[in-house]
């Protein structure tokens, strides 16, 4: 695999190698040079797991957050920063379990930011135990009898909440993710791009293998992404029973629904239309406000 | 039965009655007409949290004398319904007027328990209303009139308030308001008791703000210019919200009602990360919610501003009365240790004071500032001298917006590149923002080293020089926080120690005292944190008698003192059942200790028993 240079910090990946997040940090890489973009035009949020593990591996304008919180920072930073480009990668315990609250209203939200979750279906830096994305009846060490909930639905969800971008990937093949990322990118409004993500330690059930035998690229079947409801019917492809052969569960990736031209957040606010930090150049003169209170 | 003694030339006002009638509102109207003529006013809305039904009352103390808190004592009391008669019955001055509407009750002797000095005035407030076409919330309008009809109180000034308050409505609206409050008046004027409290009008108009506490740190902020404001709605700092949602967005302040205090804290941070002056609000149960935020700001020097607004606890104890029982959570709140500074504003213009030092203390020592305030600041208006504006100044400290940071040698590594957590003899860092060229960092919520990186953060030696550069910020603090407040002579009979809120009250009774020739001083710690223990000490080593004063169970401003100080206090007043200290409370605990017993009358009055002084 040839390594883009550029963004990576002096930091080794410490991921297991052949793990998805090599792919999936290549991809990435390659979508922002083809973007034209440089390392001052955009910022990246990271949550806890092993994809943030990876904000040590980039040398950006970077922001760490707590477990399940990169979405509410990346806002009000694309909020109160209207020159800047906002990513956000998240884990699927991460972003779809104690960040799920923030998940949905950021979607309802429209900000426009492009969100990456990378989707192993299980918790890496914990050692393996079962994830919100986790198919239903999986055996972990948290859940030995299997897992009794059915799996999060990201992409239904993000189209129940009217996501403005909706797309599927896989870490399996680089071009076809980075195009994706680079679709994403370019979209104004809230973009989600979730990402099948082998975990080759701990994920026995989910692996390369097993993904390789499933997936389907979308725009190869003349998928159309503008039918809102058809998407959120192939989004139920989030749910196959543990032992389904590669013919009774495909696996669809690429642009499930996209709806350009629909306002943005910010659209809708005038105080985001300048950079925060110039409001505080000199005193804001208040005495009308407090006399007439 | 009433003692004129401490009071000076004043009335106080009650409106009480089911929620979701207006009271407030009102009560609030009122208050402008008295603070525009030039009376120094001071109100306390108290209510259950209910929209309707239940107890709810605004009290207004109205004086020619400067003020500075509530008092307990009503000399006109609007009874919209029979129980806030029962419930006030006590408070009542001799020759108190009680406005009522024969409509919803007649007072019986049960009710006024053989008060035969009230003044009772049947204004048929339903009726009035009928009369002009109006809705039954106008009630209040009729009800405001008769208030002043019965204290000989010109009217003009309320019926411009009305035209005022109603200027963006149909000419009608304001009319009828108008004919309400005229009859009202009439009606009052013409029972005519022999009212023994009287305000003499005032011609003059008065230049004087009139501001809750919410309003005072929004303006403080605002001037400071802040560029982002999240929070969750919670009483009491829901009206800060309001306040940012009102005048923000026009202003260039973004704005936003979050999904939970955890987004409205991690929100703060981002806009910390780009560079706005950023504040977030809560009440302690959503401050709870926010600790682990919290401490992110304090690991990833994050200049913020947090408003803890608090309420009596646990969980979501009362949510719409007063306690300052949360002192000790935030200045301990958040695993780990790290530098930050709690302000703990003691009245309106030090609210003002406090909202915009807070934005300028996070930028210099780029970490979080908590602006710590209670229900009974944030909710009740004061009259105040207006604000000094042009002392506002804005210190960014080591923030670098724009440009290149390779014009920042300070901040470049021996290799090059910048290095946001470079190790200082300060503990600061040069803060280059997002949009500098060469700016790339790492903001981390794991320790980190210069760069802001996570693996060579877990190198001993890396986690101590960061841990030390922080925690080294915190003797910085010490010399740019505003020191405590010292009011009275050097030297007295009584030594009062108290914090926040409670300065209120505390100075009142203090006026009352001073007036009858007792010497009284106190020391009010503005910030609380980093704990001003050498002043605290001095105050303490220097004092005849010694007494702290607090809203809390345990003591916690006592025990602050103990710790650090290693000093006790002869004597403590705690109050924990929700209720704000009265200054009835406080004087009758300085004359206590003097060794005169003091009681309460049953008009809230304080009066002294045998062998006083």
């Amino acid at each position: 695999m040839a390594v883009t240079k550029e963004f990576s910090s002096p930091i080794a990946p410490t991921w297991c190698p052949g793990c998805g997040n090599f792919q999936m940090f290549e991809a990435l890489k390659r979508a922002i040079l083809e973007m034209g973009w440089k390392t001052e035009d955009f910022a990246m949020f990271w949550g806890i797991g092993q994809h943030g593990n990876g904000s040590d591996f980039w040398q950006v304008q970077g922001f760490h957050a707590l477990h399940g919180r990169s979405l509410p920072p990346a806002t009000a930073f694309r909020l109160t920063r209207p020159d800047q480009h906002v990513i956000v990668e998240m884990g699927d315990g991460d972003g779809y379990g104690l960040g799920m609250g923030h998940f949905i209203h950021t979607v309802r939200r429209n900000v426009d930011i492009t969100c990456i979750a990378h989707n192993n279906q299980i918790y890496g830096l914990t050692t393996g135990q079962a994830s919100p994305t986790s198919d239903h009846l999986m055996k972990s060490p948290s859940t030995p009898k299997g897992v009794l909930e059915e799996p999060v639905n990201p992409i239904g969800l993000a189209l129940a909440e009217r996501a403005t971008f909706v797309a599927r990937g896989w870490a399996g093949d680089i071009a076809h993710l980075s195009n994706l990322y680079v679709q994403a990118l370019s979209h104004k409004g809230f973009a989600l791009v979730d990402v099948f993500q082998p975990c080759v330690t701990f994920n026995k059930v989910n692996t390369f293998r097993w993904f390789n035998e499933r997936i389907y690229k979308l725009e190869e079947e003349g998928w159309d992404p503008s039918d809102r409801v058809k998407a959120f019917e192939l989004s139920m492809s989030t749910f196959h029973d543990l032992e389904c052969t590669p013919e009774t569960c495909r696996i669809p990736v690429g642009v499930y629904y996209k709806e350009e031209g629909r306002p943005t957040y910010e659209d809708g606010l005038s105080a985001t239309q300048t950079p925060a930090f110039k409001q505080a150049q000199t005193p804001r003169d208040v005495s009308a406000i407090m006399r007439g209170l | 039965m009433s003692q004129s003694a401490p009071y000076g030339p004043e009335v106080r006002i009650r409106i009480g009655g089911p929620a979701g009638t207006g009271i407030k509102a009102a009560g609030q109207s009122l208050a402008r007409v008295f603070a525009s003529s030039g009376y120094h006013t001071f109100d306390l809305t108290e209510y259950p949290s209910l929209i309707k039904g239940g107890h709810n009352t605004y009290h207004l103390r109205v004086s020619e004398a400067p003020i500075y808190s509530h008092v307990m004592a009503t000399d006109v009391l609007v009874a919209l319904d029979r129980q806030t008669v029962r419930l006030h019955l006590a408070e009542l001055t001799e020759g108190a007027a009680v406005i009522y509407d024969p409509a919803d009750f007649e007072p019986d002797a049960s009710d006024i328990d053989g008060r035969d000095d009230l003044c009772l005035v049947p204004a048929p407030l339903t009726a009035i209303v009928k009369d002009v076409g109006g809705i039954p919330i106008m009630r209040n309008v009729v009800s405001l009139g008769a208030v002043l009809g019965h204290m000989d109180y010109p009217l003009q000034g309320l019926l411009d308030s009305i035209r005022a308050q109603f200027a963006n409505k149909p000419a009608e609206v304001a009319e009828q308001n108008v004919a309400a409050a005229t009859a009202g008046y009439a009606f009052a004027q013409d029972v005519h008791c022999d009212f023994p409290y009287k305000l003499a009008p005032r011609a003059a108009e008065a230049d004087v703000v009139l501001a809750d506490g919410n309003e005072s740190v929004g303006l403080g902020a605002l001037a400071a210019g802040i560029g982002l404001y999240c929070a969750y709605p919670m009483t009491p700092s829901s009206a800060l919200l309001h306040f940012m949602a009102k005048y923000g967005d026009d202003n260039g302040v973004v704005v936003k009602h979050t999904e939970d205090e955890i987004a409205a804290m991690n929100m703060v941070l981002g806009g910390a990360f780009g560079g706005a002056r950023s504040m977030c609000a809560t009440a302690g149960g959503g401050f709870a919610l926010m600790v682990e935020a919290f401490g992110f700001g304090g690991v990833s020097e994050s200049a913020v501003v947090v408003g803890v607004f608090t309420r009596p606890g646990p969980a979501t104890g009362m949510p719409t009365w007063t306690e300052q029982s949360d002192l000790r959570f935030v200045i301990h709140a958040a695993q780990g240790e790290f530098p930050r500074v709690v302000l703990a504003p003691g009245d309106h213009t030090e609210s003002f004071e406090a909202g915009w030092k807070a934005f300028n203390l996070a930028d210099q020592l780029q970490t979080p500032v908590v602006i710590l305030s209670d229900s009974y600041l944030c909710e009740n208006r004061q009259t105040s001298v207006p604000y000094d504006v042009d002392a506002v100044t804005i210190d960014r400290g080591a923030l670098v917006a724009e440009g290149d940071v390779a014009s920042h040698p300070e901040a470049i590594a021996e290799a090059g590149g910048y290095l946001r957590y470079k190790v200082t003899e300060s503990g600061i860092s040069t803060r280059a923002l997002p949009g500098v060229t060469g700016a790339t960092q790492l903001v981390n919520s794991y320790e980190h080293d210069e760069y802001g990186w996570g693996q060579e953060g877990e190198r001993a030696d890396v986690r101590i020089a960061q841990n030390d550069k922080r925690m080294k910020k915190l003797e910085l603090a010490r010399t740019l926080v505003p020191p405590p407040n010292h009011f009275g002579p050097t030297s007295a009979e009584v030594s009062i120690v108290c914090f926040g809120s409670t300065k209120m009250p505390v100075r009142e009774a203090m006026s009352w005292l001073e007036a009858e020739g007792i010497t009284v001083n106190m020391l009010q710690p503005v910030t609380v944190w980093p704990f001003p223990h050498e002043e605290v000490a001095a105050f303490i080593d220097s004092a005849a008698r010694t007494l702290v004063i607090e809203s809390n169970y345990t003591g916690q401003l006592e025990g602050l003192v103990a710790e650090y100080c290693g000093l006790h206090f002869d004597a403590n007043l705690r109050r924990y059942d929700g209720r704000p200290i009265s200054p009835e409370i406080v004087y009758a605990k300085v004359k206590a200790m003097l060794g005169a017993q003091v009681e309460l009358t049953t008009a809230g009055a304080v009066a002294a028993k045998e062998g006083g002084l």
